[in-house]
């Protein structure tokens, strides 16, 4: 788009909403017998994404299943969720403040804003 | 955009906790029914949880190639508890048998009160997540600010 550093973060702002999205999934699952908690390896899948490979989603190793085969750990998921929104909200503000400079160069700095 | 099609993923997990809800005060308000359209006693219900796939019917048609497929939740069935009512011996009741029993429902109201509070800590927490992901949309909506 405008230069490396944008591009950079379109590409995080994606991933975190995809994380986002299993991340619901498993809140609203926190109750269906035998559903696992899915969620993709962020650090990898941020150097795949250059490559524009969609993200592969894994069940989460390691977690209490319940009696129902259920393995939904709702704390995890608060965690997750609160971690996502704060990224997704500095991803934001930055790739905001780029913008403003691109528009600051475009109107020649005549707008203080 | 992938964050509106997460809107209707916790939209299931609400709808479904609240239906969820429904069933559990059916069990309570009817834990005392000796009468019913079926005949016999009122029997208790359960419902079971199915994961699903979900799509907004605006969003299948931009479904991108990131976007991995969102797993809501539904309700797949509402079981009846078939098992035999629990006989209670009350000589004066209308619907005593010839013996003085009468089949009273198999219901636990305290077993279905503490389901209760689960369903609607669940639909709470799907809440949550509605408002943190409307926040994510907002925050990119301001960047066309």
């Amino acid at each position: 788009m405008l230069d490396p550093l944008s591009n950079s973060l379109d590409r995080y702002m994606t991933l975190v909403s995809v994380r986002q999205k299993l991340v619901a999934s498993n809140v609203a699952n926190a109750d269906t017998p035998g559903y696992k908690t899915q969620d993709i390896d962020f650090e990898s899948e941020l150097h795949n994404a250059a490559a524009g490979t969609s993200p592969v989603v894994n069940t989460v190793p390691g977690l209490r299943v319940k009696n129902d085969g259920n393995n939904v750990d709702l704390d995890r998921e608060a965690r997750l969720l609160a971690e996502n929104a704060l990224r997704f909200s500095v991803a934001s503000n930055l790739l905001r403040t780029q913008l403003k400079t691109v528009r600051m160069a475009i109107e020649g700095g005549s707008s203080a804003s | 955009m992938s964050l509106f099609s997460t809107i209707s993923v916790s939209a299931s997990g609400m709808t479904a906790q609240r239906q969820r809800a429904e069933v559990l005060v059916e069990n309570i308000a009817n834990a005392d029914t000796t009468r019913t359209a079926g005949g016999g006693p009122y029997r208790r219900q359960d419902v079971v949880f199915q994961s699903q796939q979900v799509s907004s019917p605006f969003s299948s048609v931009f479904q991108s190639q990131l976007d991995p497929q969102a797993t809501g939740v539904a309700i797949s069935q509402v079981v009846v508890d078939q098992s035999e009512p629990e006989r209670r011996y009350l000589p004066g009741h209308p619907d005593a048998d010839k013996d003085g029993y009468v089949a009273v429902p198999k219901v636990n109201p305290a077993e279905d009160m503490v389901d209760l509070l689960g369903a609607s800590r669940a639909y709470q927490a799907n809440v949550s997540a509605i408002s943190a992901v409307k926040d994510m949309i907002q925050r990119s909506i301001d960047l066309f600010r």
